[in-house]
């Protein structure tokens, strides 16, 4: 007999989430005066612009298009990505409490909770009085693509590479706003989501992460030695609920402490 | 002493349901490890077995799902726990009364005459129950998906194993696998470490497949080799979703099925996960499961005692049917099986030295890639499976059989079939292959059979029996016939199933032999006769040796030989003749239906676009034109480009002047075209010095884009495109030097550190280090310090680059670094990498931060070049 864990609160993990508007926690980039080629069209009939920019973002493009050729390639690339994806999600809510300044403790007594140490976090999550903990994944075949992409076709593993990157943010987004539309229904609100691994917030909490949520068993996800999720394309993160809306609250780009210089940081 | 063995897929057996929801009714916190209640609760965990045989289940699963060293660190607690989930399970057994012994049960396991009302009302009061020693996943994917190597899971697993086994479990139950590769660690751990009947279930999801992608018929065959005691499904789905993969499972399984559902679908309600099939429900559901028929059924997820009982109650009336056997033979990888025996399947030839000038070389240099590469070839061209044959003296075969085996599974679905005469490279393979694997070869001698067989029988695996034994090769069918059948009874005495045999009739060249062909062929026919239905399996292109234009020989036979029953070609599915050949052959042979591939392949292909070889005319005065034809014919096989190529000569005629070709180099290199790139080098190859096109085109093209890399105005997709064209133009410039090796620039030494298994940065910087004639050694990713310093010293490398994209791995560079620096003072070392910055590279003692491929390649150039 194996082990049965509540795992979801709300749509369970294996239905696909409705197609959203796009009005998603991160803005699109504004288009840059270009020096290279031409004007920002559609990429390919079956490719969202939203999610094109975005793949030429982690490509390094900052705000200029490829050339055809190249784009092409992304079209193809996104193509056997996006039959290649299993996509897949679960969260779960937990009390959430503040012992001290900086200090967050998840989870009720009922619970094998945890601790973090994160001023970051601590500032994301203060005045909440639980926590979603979310993960997100797209599957193994993504990673399959780009092993096999690795052997002969460089251009097309980093392709694949920034793709898949994109799309398990884009996933995830959909998954916080349906979130976020629950939470709507019952007046409370959400904070931006925070993962592991950014600011002061320990990777090392990867470990309590796949603990609560079993994520081995209920998303298929697991970790390496050096607390890398696989399949690689997946995304943990803590989103904070709170019964007042947050003021101000600083998202996306502007909470990471990465220098200006970093090369994918979007305007 | 009583044996499970004598009951499984004897009679209809009822497993137990699911513990987890039991236990936390009972106070188990949500995240924490419940195999610890074996040691702090053990009345509840008598309670819920207890609970479990009072409604009538005859399998009774430990409470150790989750225990193994990743886990329970501690050896100590590892052992207690198992230990004591399985003495609690037998407790609570034998208090019910359920022992085999105490229930009546005789010396062979049948109940006594008494009892036997009991079985046919459905209580199970003196029913003999049993322990299995429950084995969940670790949580860690293995490699190369994950990082935890096959080995180390197999370790895992046997310890385990081991424990339960000592404290009396009666089998071993290996369930809820979503990855074939750990079922099959799992599976291999517990034939190993113990003589317990073992049982494996998997996990699939609403499509039938494994996480990782294995499908119903790729698992059975896989599991099948490993000789599991019996198979099926549990958790994921609830019975109703499960019908269709059950169904699947029962037409091809070969042994007694296992069937372990949830109780439907989850759902999330008021803060607990619900799942809402009832019991009733649930027994319905099974009713259309056991007419499959299965064998062993039970409950996982959601189902209760309850659910257990209904499913008794309702099953038990019904009449048993055993598992039959399907007498399928069939090949696995870690997502696909082929089967064999219908359409006749290519085995792609081309990974095997022999005759390979580059091929060899690849192997000297550990060239992986270069072997990987023939394999996604041969995928797409239509190889059903991969022949892997690594054999060259001057290397350790071994190895490199695990090694190419190792990577080539884990880029191509394809089953691969494991090509060698030394019986260490056969054990590797055969050991770390993720799948049930094709074996080239077994022969009809004692000793081959000695070495051979016994490694087959142990990992599973079709194995190709060739034709010839201590006498030599029979020149005559009869006598290969005799070989054939010599080779079916030694595979019966080691345990090896008659239809997991293969025979090769031997294809010697008709140039030595005008006979030949007829022989192999009436061999071919003679194991088809009657009821024998042997498989057979021929390497083509023997049969031509020697003469000119081999491949006109070589399709002319494989289409005798399909026409015979030829189960499996050993081809070249490279060539246009051998596979025209093939596809006509199968539309001719009613092996492709209504000619629909047949069709597919053929009906967009223009009528003039292939040039075929024309024979020489007999006349002594044409001999020029016989010349020409010959030229251009083989100049179109050895390309295999003649359409397009016929397209672009327009715009390079023979009259293009040097600097026209030269600028047409640089421009296609520019925008990253490689065919292009690599036919204007051929033919720029007739008027210019290679070292003159080196320095007069590739370098400035790729100067050039390195530039726009640097200053922003060319991105990283277009830098690897223009890498590409220059290495396809450097490959056939090499071809056009051979003899003349231009020695590298620098020896290099490229790794991802250990702790990171990103690579992608570091294989551009490669490609691009190549453009610019350096050598690298590519060390791969997650290397310890200890492999990079070995290399560097023995090697003698003054330069190594190292990346990391993790801020945590930082700290393995610095250990590389100071390893260096005791080892091999003299070497350099730069650094780069996403996380990487001058003050990261300064701080853990780096020579050079390099914050892209060119700031790289100019470094490099400083080191070398002494400037």
């Amino acid at each position: 007999m194996s082990m049965d864990r509540s795992f979801g609160s709300g749509p369970s993990s294996e239905q696909p989430a409705a197609a959203l508007p796009e009005a998603g926690l991160r803005e699109p980039a504004a288009a840059q005066p270009e020096t290279g080629t031409r004007e920002p069209a559609a990429a390919q009939p079956d490719l969202p612009a939203s999610l094109y920019r975005e793949i030429c973002r982690y490509l390094g493009y900052r705000g200029i298009t490829p050339d055809d050729e190249i784009r092409e390639r992304i079209g193809r690339n996104f193509r056997a990505l996006r039959d290649a994806a299993g996509k897949r999600s679960v969260f779960r809510a937990f009390p959430v409490s503040f012992p001290a300044e900086g200090t967050i403790r998840i989870g009720s007594p009922a619970d094998a909770g945890f601790e973090v140490r994160s001023r970051d976090l601590y500032r994301n999550l203060r005045g909440c009085s639980e926590v979603i903990l979310l993960a997100v994944t797209i599957g193994p075949g993504p990673d399959l693509l780009v092993r096999r992409a690795e052997v002969g076709d460089l251009p097309g593993a980093a392709i694949l590479q920034a793709a898949g990157a994109a799309m398990a943010e884009e996933y995830c987004d959909e998954v916080n706003r349906s979130l976020e539309e629950q939470a709507r229904g019952e007046n409370r609100f959400l904070r931006p989501r925070y993962s592991p691994g950014y600011g002061d917030f320990s990777l090392e909490f990867q470990k309590d992460f796949s603990r609560l949520l079993d994520m081995p068993r209920t998303i298929g996800v697991s970790l390496t030695d050096s607390l890398l999720m696989v399949p690689s394309k997946s995304i943990t993160a803590v989103i904070g609920v709170s019964d007042t809306p947050p003021e101000c609250a600083a998202r996306g780009c502007d909470t990471c402490g990465a220098s200006g210089s970093c090369p994918y940081r979007a305007t | 002493m009583f044996d499970f063995r004598a009951k499984l897929g004897r009679e209809l057996l009822i497993n137990d349901g699911g513990m987890g929801s039991l236990l936390q009714a009972r106070g188990l916190k949500g995240g924490e490890l419940p195999e610890r209640w074996n040691i702090t609760h053990p009345d509840d965990i008598i309670a819920v077995h207890t609970a479990y045989l009072e409604a009538g289940a005859d399998m009774i699963t430990t409470n150790t799902f989750g225990a193994n060293a990743l886990k329970y660190p501690d050896p100590d607690e590892l052992r207690a726990v198992v230990r004591r989930g399985v003495e609690l399970a037998a407790e609570a057994r034998d208090r019910a009364g359920r022992s085999p012994v105490s229930s009546g049960a005789d010396e062979a396991g049948c109940p006594s005459s008494d009892s036997s009302s009991d079985l046919s009302s459905g209580r199970s009061s003196r029913r003999p129950a049993f322990v299995g020693l429950d084995i969940g996943p670790t949580g860690k994917l293995l490699a190369p998906m994950g990082d935890l190597p096959f080995e180390r899971a197999v370790e895992l697993f046997s310890e385990v194993v081991r424990i339960g086994a000592e404290a009396g479990a009666d089998y071993v139950i290996i369930e809820t696998m979503s990855d074939a590769y750990e079922a099959k660690a799992a599976a291999l751990a517990a034939k190993e470490s113990c003589s317990l009947p073992v049982i494996v279930t998997v996990t699939f999801d609403g499509r039938g497949k494994l996480l990782t992608g294995g499908s119903v018929d790729s698992v059975t065959a896989t599991l099948e080799g490993l000789k599991v005691d019996a198979l099926g499904v549990n958790c994921g789905l609830g019975p109703v979703q499960l019908l269709p993969i059950v169904k699947r499972l029962t037409e091809i399984a070969s042994v007694p099925v296992v069937v372990n559902p949830n109780a439907g679908l989850p759902r999330y309600e008021n803060g607990a996960t619900v799942y809402d099939v009832g019991p009733e429900e649930f027994a319905k559901a099974m009713l259309d499961i056991a007419a499959l028929p299965v064998q062993v059924m039970g409950g996982c997820c959601g189902t209760t005692p309850d659910h257990i009982r209904a499913l008794a109650d309702a099953v038990r009336p019904l009449p048993f049917i055993p598992a039959s056997e399907k007498q399928r033979t069939v090949v696995s990888s870690f997502s696909r099986a082929v089967e064999l025996g219908r359409r006749t399947v290519i085995i792609g030839e081309r990974i095997n030295p022999t005759g390979k000038k580059a091929f060899k070389q690849a192997l000297r240099d550990r060239n992986i890639d270069y072997i990987l590469n023939e394999g996604l070839a041969q995928e797409s061209a239509g190889a059903d499976i991969l022949d892997v044959n690594v054999g060259l003296p001057e290397i350790d075969e071994p190895a490199m059989m695990a090694e190419v085996v190792d990577r080539l599974q884990s880029v191509t679905p394809l089953p691969l079939q494991i090509d060698t005469s030394d019986p260490a490279a056969l054990e590797r393979a055969l050991r770390l292959y993720n799948g049930k694997a094709m074996v080239n070869s077994v022969n009809g001698t004692r000793e081959s059979i000695e070495k051979v067989m016994p490694v087959v029988a142990r990992y599973g695996g079709v194995l190709v029996g060739l034709c010839l034994d201590e006498s030599g090769i029979p020149d005559t069918a009869e006598g290969r016939v005799a070989v054939a059948l010599k080779i079916y009874a030694a595979a019966e005495e080691y345990g090896i199933p008659a239809k997991d045999i293969i025979i090769d009739a031997l294809a010697l060249t008709v140039s030595s032999d005008g006979r030949s062909a007829l022989t192999t062929l009436e061999t071919l026919g003679q194991l088809k006769d009657g009821s024998r239905n042997g498989l057979t399996i021929l390497g083509v292109s023997n049969i031509s040796f020697g003469l000119p234009h081999r491949e006109l020989v070589n399709a002319a036979f494989l289409g005798m030989a399909m026409e015979r029953g030829l189960s499996a070609a050993i081809m070249n599915p490279l060539n246009p003749e051998m596979m025209n050949a093939y596809r006509s052959s199968l539309a001719l042979l009613a092996m492709d239906e209504n000619c629909m591939d047949y069709i597919a392949a053929y009906a967009g292909v223009p009528a003039a676009a292939s040039p075929s070889v024309q024979a020489s005319p007999r006349a002594a005065g044409s001999s020029a034109g016989a010349a020409s034809s010959g030229a251009a014919s083989s100049a179109a096989a050895s390309s295999g480009a003649a359409s397009s190529g016929a397209a672009d000569a327009a715009v390079f005629s023979d009259k293009a002047s040097p600097e026209e070709l030269s600028s047409a180099l640089r421009e296609s290199v520019r925008r990253g075209l490689s065919d292009k790139a690599a036919r204007i080098t051929a033919q720029a190859l007739a008027s210019f010095d290679p070292l003159d096109l080196i320095n007069a085109a590739l370098i400035p093209a790729l100067d050039e884009v390195g530039r726009g890399f640097e200053q922003g105005t060319v991105f990283l997709p277009q830098l690897l495109l223009s890498a590409d064209a220059a290495k396809a133009a450097f490959e056939k410039i090499k071809e056009g030097m051979a003899g003349s090796a231009s020695e590298p620039k620098g020896r290099i030494i490229l790794a991802t550190v250990k702790g990171d298994i990103h690579d992608i940065g570091k294989n551009i910087v490669k490609v691009m280090l190549e453009n610019y004639s350096y050598e690298v050694i590519d060390l791969g990713k997650d290397v310890p310090p200890e492999v990079i310093a070995d290399t560097a010293v023995r090697e003698n490398i003054r330069l190594v680059g190292l990346s990391a994209l993790m801020t945590t791995t930082v700290v393995s560079m610095e250990d590389t670094i100071k390893l260096l620096r005791e080892r091999k003072p003299d070497t350099l070392v730069v650094v780069g990498g996403a996380v990487m910055t001058e003050e990261y590279a300064a701080a853990i003692g780096a020579d050079y931060y390099a914050a892209d491929a060119m700031a790289t390649v100019r470094y490099a150039d400083k080191v070398f070049g002494g400037e």
